[in-house]
């Protein structure tokens, strides 16, 4: 059995580990962003990294990608108080470490979910608390210094709205998934220019479900660039999403698992050569 | 009539919202085609192409420009800032988010509220609302008569689907499914087992369809004898009719 001091030297030896590794999943809808960031964050728990994953859509899909049932509620309800004159604010003494730690809920691998919540018949009406807290949480995280260590994993609603309205600020790379699609083309051109001109952060593009090279080839014809990564359609995908499991649970040896495991290797690629 | 085209992000929106308003303007319809989703896509299936779409204008950020002095009327709006599409269909863009403005960006123009204030005068005006229901929760009781919810055979499409459907009855909107991308009676049993109390229509899965928006162009416009896009032309025929008043 290895030290302690052997663990805390293998974590500070990891290259780049000193670097936040905050990103975000964006896309069209339907391009498979909540798979993509379910599986990517289970796959980077397993290869020991601390893995918040953040769930700011108020549509389901997250849960089922991470392999945890959606609570009836979100779990930041509690970390949310009525003040007297009704408007909605954090308690007292709640701050990014302490939401992770008490107001998310666990997922397999360790994963922690803090989640917006999802919207019912009056869409977020009934959700202000939360949301409240969500949004405050999310912009306080790069305050925590024991957050930096952890890894985030975001997943964001469909197309440019959150990332435009500055929701994901958190994120310092920028997944972004692209369909052979024009529609998910334009989607995806629109999000890089936000995310690097507006925020400053680095793009990835990552070309999805795509069934041979030449659909990679029409991505970078209908994206204008080069994609960084593929991930093939895979009809494990599409079974596991109509049993309602995740992917990475149901069938572990998919064709698009193990290219989530190649994301998360040029992923963390990335973050060394930014350091 | 007004109609709201919702569903999850991916199911088919726009692609319904844009076959459905071709097809009721070359009935002899007006249509006048709201894209309610900052990402604005419509122009692409209703056959404008790619580059075009990307041109047209967005109400939001023209005001933001300076481009108009006062707030003008819905209408003057639809006038003044709408575009021709192919086979007469009006379409007109809310907002788009990845040209960042001064100001809050729920502030201002919004989809809910020019969806609401546009009169019909004997017009189809087609909303092609932002995935999930948001634009549709903010909608006010009796501002829509019909709802679309469109649902592909997945766990999470029926979901939001049958979300959007609860938004809608809350607004006393009549709802219609389209069962998207149907593709063998599992699918459509798939769809009906949780939204099947709904009138449904079914669009079948379509290649025709799969190849248009792979190449950024109107399914109308590569085939209009493909069985998914004769299936959303005989929607469009069938919204038609119900908005003629009966003789």
């Amino acid at each position: 059995m290895p030290s302690t001091a052997g663990l805390l030297r293998a974590h500070v030896q990891e290259p780049g580990a000193d670097v936040p590794l905050w990103l975000a999943v964006a896309g069209k809808g339907g391009a498979g962003k909540s798979v993509l960031a379910g599986t990517l964050a289970r796959v980077l728990a397993r290869r020991r990294h601390r893995v918040l994953a953040v769930d700011s859509d108020p549509m389901p899909g997250l849960a089922q990608s991470l392999g945890v049932a959606d609570p009836e509620v979100t779990a930041l309800l509690a970390a949310a108080e009525q003040a007297e004159q009704g408007g909605w604010r954090l308690k007292r003494g709640v701050g990014p470490a302490r939401a992770v730690a008490s107001f998310t809920t666990l997922a397999p691998d360790g994963v922690r979910m803090l989640q917006l919540g999802k919207a019912g018949p009056d869409g977020l009406y009934g959700l202000t608390g939360p949301v409240t807290a969500f949004l405050q949480i999310v912009e306080r995280l790069p305050e925590s210094k024991s957050l930096r260590r952890w890894t985030i994993v975001g997943d964001l609603p469909a197309g440019p709205r959150h990332p435009g309205a500055g929701f994901s600020a958190y994120a310092r790379l920028y997944v972004v998934l692209v369909e052979p699609t024009g529609q998910s083309a334009l989607t995806a051109r629109r999000i890089a220019r936000l995310a690097r001109g507006h925020l400053g952060a680095d793009v990835l593009f990552v070309a999805s479900k795509i069934t041979g090279g030449e659909q990679r080839a029409r991505v970078e014809a209908l994206l204008g660039e080069a994609v960084d990564a593929a991930i093939p359609a895979d009809p494990a995908v599409v079974e596991s999403e109509r049993r309602g499991l995740a992917v990475i649970d149901a069938a572990p040896d998919a064709a698009s698992v193990q290219a989530v495991e190649r994301l998360a290797d040029l992923v963390l690629a990335r973050r060394v050569a930014r350091t | 009539m007004k109609i709201a085209v919702t569903g999850k992000g991916g199911a088919g929106k726009t692609t319904v919202s844009g076959t459905i308003a071709r097809a009721i303007a070359r009935a002899g319809h007006p249509v006048l085609a709201v894209d309610a989703d900052v990402n604005p896509m419509l122009g692409i299936s209703l056959g404008v192409g790619m580059d075009d779409t990307e041109r047209l204008s967005a109400v939001r950020q023209a005001f933001h420009r300076g481009e108009c002095e006062q707030e003008p009327s819905a209408e003057e709006m639809v006038q003044r800032f709408g575009s021709e599409a192919p086979d007469g269909v009006r379409i007109i863009v809310v907002s788009r988010v990845d040209v960042p403005d001064e100001g809050c960006g729920c502030g201002g123009l919004t989809a809910h509220r020019l969806l609401a204030d546009v009169e019909d005068r004997g017009r189809t005006v087609l909303g092609d609302m932002e995935a999930g229901t948001g634009v549709l929760a903010r909608m006010k009781v009796g501002s829509l008569d019909l709802v679309l919810a469109v649902a592909n055979p997945t766990a999470k499409s029926i979901e939001v689907a049958r979300r959007a459907i609860q938004t809608a009855v809350a607004r006393e909107a009549r709802v219609l499914v389209v069962a998207n991308r149907v593709r063998d009676a599992g699918d459509l049993e798939a769809i009906q087992a949780v939204l099947g109390e709904h009138d449904l229509v079914v669009i079948p899965e379509d290649p025709i369809i799969a190849r248009a928006d792979a190449e950024g162009i109107a399914p109308i416009d590569l085939d209009d004898d493909a069985p998914g896009v004769r299936a959303l032309i005989a929607l469009g025929d069938r919204l038609v009719a119900q908005a003629v008043p009966a003789a």
